[in-house]
């Protein structure tokens, strides 16, 4: 009986990581000379590294209860500023740092944006996404920007160290510094204090406005940062290239709440949560699943995850 | 418990799915997948059918991918695509310049990559496209000169990400300042996915802005989709001295052109031409053949009401 209740608290602790692990196994299984290879492991680390680090920004955003819809577009501004720079011939580290900062102030706006006039989130990150798509849209005449970029902007999109892609690492980097961030110091403590109770936080004396605003300008850079890469990556600066990681990013950061037992935002549970879809996409190509069908098992996933948690939490109805 | 059961039920759809894919496969068949970010457009659409149909007739083993508009996964689709060994690739309606990196892995690989309606870089096979510049100047020489009787107004619709789309568009802005009495109101950028709708909208828009009757003379649309939108735009704002031009030979845009719409001509692309090419070379390449890599045109033809 005691064997039976350690399963069930197993199950309900760490129910999305073995059911990752279960449909890493069916993979396995089924194409273990082209799924379970070093190669492919390689080709998902790379494939969900975009996915991971913007959706990293869309964590903090929802540890302090907001939702931010600009980090499609953010991101797409990002690597156009970024490719555009590198085809007019201004220096690299110039390229990678300018559309940082300057998306850092976007985010900054639009926290500013929320908490001075107390709007909705929801309705001024709609508002600036559709400013930003103009603006690139504007900058770019609607086109691709690939001509004349050169070689050394795609390095750190297509190269790799010891086998293991540039693009890899940097999501490791990132993941692990974010997750410091969050768990380790006063900052990460007062984001997770403003989300769980933004009124009881601003009385204990944590100043909400600062920290909401500073969390919407991280997610801002780290959108950049998506699109700076994306670019890289693919030698071309799409004008709408970013808006296909909007809504996986929140997936990513909804799954990942249910990797843990906390059940909230958390920087290594979007990790997994990102990881978990981009091995969906990757496995279910190789075994050449057709498309509206991965389309539908991973939606299916995501909402059987979610379920899954509420049962585990036991607050279902 | 009853979490246990829901992930149970997860496992088990999920290799259910997965064996069904799998029980489907013809061991001795030869494996193609088709990549394009643009399935849910009805050309791009009726061509991966068409090759989908041809090769499968032939006993191969087709899968479609579609990345819905994404760029970035359409990379990613094409490692997986690598990763699986496949034994042939098609990319429809991309610039493979753009994924020239991960197209450098397919060539590693060994793996025959096709285009269709797409660019061709060195490394790939075959691209059967439309010479997209020589419909371009067909279309728009056929408005300036034989509908708009070279002078009045013209509104550019296109989506110049497209590598179709955009010489297309070239060939227009080289041939629009031959025209000293036509005048460009606006190039506008018509989203896709649903360009029909977006196109619509558009054209109410800027009938807002200019709404005496005369003011418009033309609209220029890039494909077939926005033409057919601006075109019910028009019978709905009563704007139907509006004459408009496409570029596919899309049904749907014949069916108005014959029907005496505003929709007045469009160039028919032959896809079914393109996609018989590329199957074609396959079957050709899976039965020991030798196929001459570059680019290769199929024709395309002005449609209008009387012919």
């Amino acid at each position: 009986m005691k064997k039976q209740n350690s399963f069930s608290k197993i199950f309900q602790s760490y129910g999305t990581i073995i059911a990752g692990l279960c449909v890493i196994l069916v993979f396995s299984a089924l194409r273990p000379d082209a799924f379970f290879t070093v190669r492919n492991l390689i080709n998902i680390s790379r494939q969900i590294s975009l996915q991971v680090i913007i959706a990293i920004g869309a964590t903090l955003i929802m540890c302090v209860g907001e939702f931010d819809l600009s980090i499609g577009a953010i991101a797409s501004l990002g690597g156009v500023i970024a490719a555009k720079m590198a085809v007019a011939g201004v220096p690299l580290p110039f390229c990678f740092i300018a559309p940082l900062v300057i998306c850092f102030v976007i985010g900054w706006i639009n926290g500013w944006i929320v908490t001075k006039f107390s709007v909705l989130s929801f309705i001024t990150t709609l508002g600036m996404s559709t400013i930003l798509a103009g603006f690139t849209f504007w900058l770019t005449g609607g086109s691709t920007v690939f001509q004349n970029i050169p070689k050394t902007f795609t390095y750190l999109g297509s190269k790799s160290i010891l086998s293991i892609p540039y693009l890899s690492i940097i999501m490791l980097i990132f993941t692990v510094i974010f997750w410091f961030v969050m768990r380790h110091t006063a900052f990460g403590r007062k984001l997770y204090a403003i989300g769980g109770n933004e009124i009881a936080a601003r009385v204990s004396g944590i100043n909400v406005k600062k920290n909401k605003k500073l969390a919407f300008a991280l997610c801002g850079a780290m959108s950049a940062l998506t699109g700076i890469l994306m670019a890289s990556r693919l030698g071309s600066a799409h004008p709408t290239g970013g808006d296909s990681f909007f809504l996986p990013s929140y997936a990513a950061v909804y799954l990942g709440s249910t990797v843990f037992k906390e059940g909230t935002p958390n920087i290594w549970g979007t990790f997994v949560g990102a990881a978990i879809l981009g091995i969906l996409a990757n496995g279910l190509t190789i075994l050449q699943v057709p498309t509206y069908m991965q389309d539908i098992v991973t939606g299916l996933i995501i909402i059987l995850a979610v379920i899954a948690q509420k049962l585990g939490q036991g607050d279902s109805k | 418990m009853r979490k246990r059961l829901v992930l149970f039920a997860l496992v088990v759809f999920t290799l259910f799915l997965s064996a069904l894919a799998v029980s489907a496969a013809s061991p001795e068949g030869k494996n193609v997948t088709i990549l394009t970010p643009y399935m849910s457009s009805v050309t791009t659409n009726q061509m991966a059918e068409y090759l989908k149909t041809n090769l499968e007739a032939s006993g191969v083993k087709v899968t479609i991918v579609d990345t819905k508009g994404d760029m970035a996964q359409f990379a990613s689709r094409i490692e997986d695509t690598v990763s699986a060994k496949v034994d042939a690739m098609v990319v429809i309606s991309v610039d493979p310049q753009q994924f020239a990196t991960q197209l450098e892995n397919a060539f590693d690989a060994g793996i025959p990559v096709f285009g269709v309606d797409s660019g061709f870089i060195d490394g790939m096979m075959v691209n059967a496209t439309s010479d997209n510049y020589a419909m371009g100047e067909q279309i728009t020489k056929y408005l300036f000169e034989d509908l708009m009787r070279n002078e009045g107004t013209v509104i550019m619709l296109t989506h110049r990400p497209h590598p179709g789309v955009v010489k297309r568009c070239e060939a227009f802005d080289e041939i629009l300042p031959e025209y000293d009495g036509i005048t460009l109101i606006t190039e506008q950028h018509v989203d896709v996915p649903n360009p029909i709708e977006n196109a619509r909208k558009i054209v109410e828009n800027l009938f807002l802005a200019n709404p005496e009757k005369g003011s418009i003379t033309a609209i220029w649309a890039a494909w077939d989709e926005p033409a057919i939108g601006a075109a019910q735009a028009c019978q709905d704002a009563g704007r139907e001295e509006i004459i408009i031009i496409g570029v596919d030979g899309n049904s749907q845009a014949v069916e108005m052109i014959e029907e005496g719409s505003s929709l007045k001509a469009t160039v028919a692309q032959n896809f079914e031409g393109m996609a018989n090419i590329i199957a074609e070379d396959i079957i050709n390449l899976f039965n020991g053949g030798t196929i001459e890599p570059g680019e290769k045109y199929a024709p395309g033809k002005l449609i209008t009401a009387e012919k």
